[in-house]
C-alpha cells in the first residue's frame, strides 16, 4: 500500500495565479481539493462589472472549469454574511472615518486564513493553500515562517501579516518562489484559465466603478450628507472649497480635490471630527514617525531594533526604529515617509522575513 | 469492515436525479430508428408517432388515466407552471380566482404563485409543521367559493412527507375548486394512481424514475380547461407547442412499462430506509428525523445532526465517494438554509445541519452499511473539531 498523499485545500478565485498553484499541488502529488469562497451577492452585480476581479460570479464559473480540468473535487462556500461583516462594513466605516482601509488583510484575517483553516481541518486536509506570492520558510529555530515571495514586485507578504503564527506550518504557497511571468507561462501550458484576465488589482468587490460609487451605493445618502465638509489650506486655515463627503478623500491626493489653484496641493489630513480637508504643500505629507495599534506578531521583534518598515503595499519598505508601545508599536523612520494614511498597515520585515505589523493611526 | 473506499462512488441522492435505468440503457440505440418528425406524413413520422402512441398509453396505464389526459412537457416545473398560468388567466376576471397552495412546495411551485400574485392573483399559503401536519383549520378558513384552485404537492423533496391528497382533493371539490398535484417526488417510490387520489392536474418527471432529463408529463382531467404556455405548431392537441421530445417521452414509456416493480422496490428500500435511522439513532448521538412518524416515502431520511454544519457534512462524504444532499438540489450552490425546513419549525441551526439521504433501485444493503459506518466517522470528527473550535472564530473573537 502507498502511503496516503498530504491532503491539501486550495482556495481558487479563477485567476492565473490560484490557478496555477493548484495545477503545481497536482503536479507534486498532493491529493487537492478546491475551493471558492462566494463572498458577495452577484445577484445585485452588473455580470459584466465583475470580470477580471476576484469575487464575480464568473470568478466562481472559471474557478470551476479551471478545476475540471485538473479532476479534482471543487466547493462553493458562502461566506457571504461573514465577508460583510469582517470586509463591508469596516471598509465602509473607514471611509466615514477619514480613513484609507485595507480591506484585503480583513479578508485574509477572518476568512482566507481562518474559515478556511476551518474547512482545512473539517475535510481532513494537512495543508490550504493560495495563489499569493510569498514563501514559507523556516526561521532558525526550524518554525514555518512567512518571507517574501523572490518576485519582488508582486510579493503580497504586506496582505498577511495578521496570520496566527501557529498555522504558518499549515500554509503551502506554490508559485510563491516564481515570478509573475513564469506564472503566466505555466498557466498558458497547462491552458488552465478559460477567460483572458487581468491581474486582479485594486479592491475585488468595488470593482471598476471605483470606491466612491460603491460606497455610494452601500451607505445611506443622508449619512453620506453628514459627511461633507470644507476644505482648508494647510497650515493656514484658509477655506478653500467644500466637499460632499471625507470618504472622497485620501492622504497624499492630489487629482480630483474638486477645487482650481495655480500650484499642485495635496491632502495633508482629513479630520474626521470637524469633516475637514487640509490641503497643502508636498513637504508637509512627510512623517518621520509613526503609531501602529492592534498589532500582530508572527515572529519575535526586539525592542528597539532597526527593521525594515512597509506603509502601504506598493511602498519599498524603509528603515524604522521599532519600539513597544502599550497599543502596539511606535515606529522611528531614518528618513521621513511621504502620506503615512490611517486605516493602512505598518508592516515590518527584517531581510526578507515577515515578522508582523499593526494598523497606522495618527 | 472497510469504512471507506476511496474509488467507491455511493449515489444516495435518488431524490435529486435518478440514474438511468440499467435495462433501458441497453435499449437507448433501439431509439435511432424513431429520428424523425411524429408530426409528419410521410413514412419518417410514423416511427416516431407510434412513439408517442404507445408511450402516452404506458403511462396512461401506470396512473390509471386515459392516454389523451396526458400531455408531454420538457419536465414538472414546465407541467406546474402551464396549470397556474391557464387556471390564473381563466379566472382572473371571475369570482372564482383564489389559490391554496402549502409551504413545502417546490420553487416552481410557489415562485410561480409568487409572480402570479403580483399580477393580482391571491394565493393562500397553508405550513406543514415538524410532526407533518397540515394546518387544516387555516385551510378550511380560507377554502371557500372563491378558490380556483388547490395545488398540494404529494410527496415533498426533502422530508418524503405525503400528504393525504386524495382527503384534500375531497374538500377542495365540495366547494367546487380544482385540485393539482406535484407528484413529481412520488413516481418511482409509491405506486401513483390518479384515479384514486381523484386530482384534476398533476405534474411528474421523467428524470426522478430512472429515465432521462428535459421530460415530464401533466395529467389534465377530460373536461378540463387548458390554455398552452407555450403556442406553437399545434403538437399535444394544441396543449403544448414545440416538436416532442421523442427520446426523453420513449424513455419515459420504457419505465412506465416497469411501473409494476414500484412496490417491490418500494418495500425493500423501506426495510434498508428503517435499518440506515435505526442505526443512525443507535450510534450517533443527537439526531432526529424530520417527519420520522409521518406518512412518508420509503426511500427519504432527513436528518438533522446537532452542531454539525450540513454543508461541511456534505463536502466531507462528497470527498468520500458518497452523495447526498443538504436540502433540494437547487440549493446546492449557495447553501442557504432550507426554506422548506424553516417552514417546518426547525430553527435556523437545525435546517443547516440537516442532511437528506435518499435511497433507490440500485441501493444495496452493503452500501448502506458502508454509508452509516462513514457517517458515524464523519459526524464524530466534527463534532470534536467543533468543540476544540468553541472559542469561536477570529471574527467572533474579535468582538
Amino acid at each position: 500500500m502507498s502511503e496516503k498523499k498530504p491532503r491539501v485545500l486550495v482556495a481558487m478565485s479563477g485567476g492565473v495565479d490560484s490557478s496555477v498553484a493548484a495545477a503545481l499541488l497536482v503536479d507534486q502529488g498532493y491529493d487537492v481539493i478546491g475551493a471558492t469562497m462566494q463572498v458577495w451577492d452577484y445577484s445585485s452585480c452588473d455580470i459584466e462589472e465583475g470580470n477580471g476581479t476576484c469575487c464575480s460570479s464568473l470568478d466562481v464559473d472559471d474557478a470551476r472549469s479551471v478545476a475540471d480540468r485538473l479532476g479534482i473535487p471543487f466547493y462553493v462556500l458562502n461566506c457571504e454574511a461573514k465577508f460583510k461583516t469582517a470586509v463591508i462594513d469596516p471598509f465602509l466605516k473607514a471611509y466615514l472615518e477619514g480613513q484609507t482601509p485595507l480591506p484585503c488583510v480583513n479578508c485574509n484575517t477572518y476568512l482566507k486564513f481562518d474559515h478556511l483553516i476551518r474547512k482545512m481541518k473539517e475535510l481532513e486536509c494537512d495543508y490550504l493553500a493560495t495563489g499569493h506570492y510569498a514563501q514559507i520558510v523556516p526561521n532558525e529555530k526550524g518554525e514555518a515562517r512567512i518571507f517574501t515571495s523572490t518576485d519582488d514586485w508582486k510579493d503580497q507578504t504586506y496582505f498577511l501579516f495578521t496570520i496566527e503564527p501557529e498555522i504558518v506550518k499549515h500554509l503551502l504557497f506554490p508559485v510563491g518562489h516564481l515570478k509573475k511571468p513564469e506564472v503566466r507561462k505555466i498557466e498558458k501550458e497547462k491552458e488552465l484559465v478559460v477567460a483572458k484576465k487581468k491581474d486582479s488589482q485594486g479592491i475585488c468587490f468595488v470593482g471598476n466603478k471605483g470606491y466612491g460609487t460603491f460606497i455610494e451605493e452601500q451607505v445611506d445618502s443622508k449619512i453620506l450628507a453628514q459627511r461633507a465638509g470644507v476644505i482648508r489650506r494647510y497650515p493656514s486655515g484658509e477655506t478653500m472649497a467644500e466637499h460632499a463627503g471625507i470618504h472622497h478623500f485620501t492622504y497624499g491626493q492630489s487629482k480630483g480635490l474638486g477645487m482650481s489653484h495655480h500650484e499642485k496641493l495635496f491632502v495633508i489630513k482629513i479630520d474626521p471630527e470637524t469633516n475637514t480637508v487640509w490641503v497643502g504643500d508636498e513637504n508637509y505629507l512627510y512623517r518621520s514617525n509613526v503609531d501602529v495599534v492592534d498589532a500582530h506578531l508572527i515572529d519575535q521583534v526586539e525592542d528597539g531594533e532597526i527593521l525594515e518598515v512597509k506603509i502601504r503595499y506598493a511602498h519599498k519598505g524603509s528603515k524604522a526604529r521599532v519600539k513597544k508601545t502599550e497599543k502596539g508599536f511606535h515606529f522611528e523612520f531614518l528618513e521621513p515617509q511621504r502620506a503615512v494614511t490611517p486605516g493602512q498597515a505598518a508592516v515590518m520585515y527584517r531581510g526578507r522575513q515577515l515578522l508582523g505589523g499593526g494598523w497606522i493611526t495618527l | 469492515m472497510k469504512i471507506e473506499n476511496k474509488f467507491a462512488k455511493i449515489y444516495l441522492d435518488f431524490n435529486a436525479t435518478t440514474p438511468l435505468d440499467s435495462g433501458l440503457a441497453l435499449k437507448l440505440p433501439e431509439f435511432l430508428q424513431f429520428w424523425g418528425n411524429p408530426s409528419s406524413i410521410h413514412w419518417a413520422g410514423q416511427g416516431p408517432k407510434k412513439v408517442l402512441r404507445e408511450s402516452r398509453k404506458a403511462i396512461a396505464e401506470a396512473l390509471q388515466v386515459s392516454p389523451l389526459e396526458l400531455i408531454f412537457t420538457s419536465g414538472g416545473s414546465e407541467a406546474n407552471n402551464t396549470v397556474f398560468q391557464s387556471v390564473f388567466e381563466a379566472s382572473r376576471n371571475s369570482q372564482r380566482n383564489e389559490f391554496i397552495t402549502t409551504a413545502i412546495e417546490h420553487p416552481s411551485v410557489l415562485k410561480c404563485l409568487s409572480h402570479l400574485q403580483q399580477l393580482g392573483a391571491v394565493v393562500h399559503v397553508i405550513s406543514v409543521d415538524r410532526s407533518g401536519q397540515l394546518d387544516w383549520s387555516h385551510f378550511e378558513k380560507v377554502l371557500s367559493p372563491k378558490t380556483a384552485l388547490v395545488s398540494m404537492m404529494l410527496a415533498n423533496n426533502e422530508t418524503g412527507l405525503v400528504l393525504p391528497i386524495r382527503e384534500i382533493a375531497d374538500r377542495a371539490h365540495s366547494l367546487g375548486a380544482k385540485m393539482h398535484t406535484d407528484a413529481v417526488q412520488a413516481l418511482g417510490k409509491i405506486p401513483v394512481n390518479l384515479s384514486d387520489l381523484d386530482v384534476d392536474f398533476a405534474s411528474f418527471s421523467a428524470h426522478k424514475f430512472y429515465s432521462l432529463k428535459g421530460c415530464g408529463v401533466l395529467f389534465s382531467k377530460k373536461g378540463n380547461e387548458l390554455r398552452p404556455l407555450i403556442f406553437g405548431g399545434g403538437q399535444e392537441r394544441h396543449r403544448r407547442g414545440g416538436t416532442e421530445n421523442t427520446l426523453g417521452i420513449w424513455a419515459f414509456g420504457y419505465m412506465a412499462s416497469k411501473a409494476s416493480e414500484i412496490q417491490k422496490q418500494a418495500e425493500r428500500i423501506s426495510a434498508l430506509r428503517d435499518r440506515l435511522e435505526t442505526e443512525i439513532q443507535n450510534h450517533i448521538p443527537q439526531v432526529t428525523i424530520t417527519h420520522a412518524h409521518a406518512p412518508r416515502l420509503p426511500n427519504t431520511s432527513s436528518l438533522v445532526l446537532a452542531g454539525v454544519d450540513g454543508e461541511t457534512l456534505l463536502m466531507s462524504l462528497d470527498v468520500k465517494g458518497f452523495a447526498v444532499s443538504t436540502g433540494a438540489a437547487c440549493s446546492s450552490g449557495s447553501p442557504e438554509p432550507s426554506p422548506v425546513l424553516l417552514s417546518l419549525g426547525l430553527s435556523r441551526e437545525e435546517a443547516q445541519s440537516s442532511l437528506r439521504v435518499s435511497l433507490g433501485w440500485s441501493t444495496t444493503f452493503e452500501q448502506i452499511e458502508n454509508f452509516i459506518l462513514t457517517l458515524k466517522s464523519v459526524v464524530e470528527r466534527l463534532r470534536a473539531l467543533q468543540i476544540q473550535n468553541s472559542t469561536g472564530s477570529r471574527l467572533e473573537a474579535s468582538r
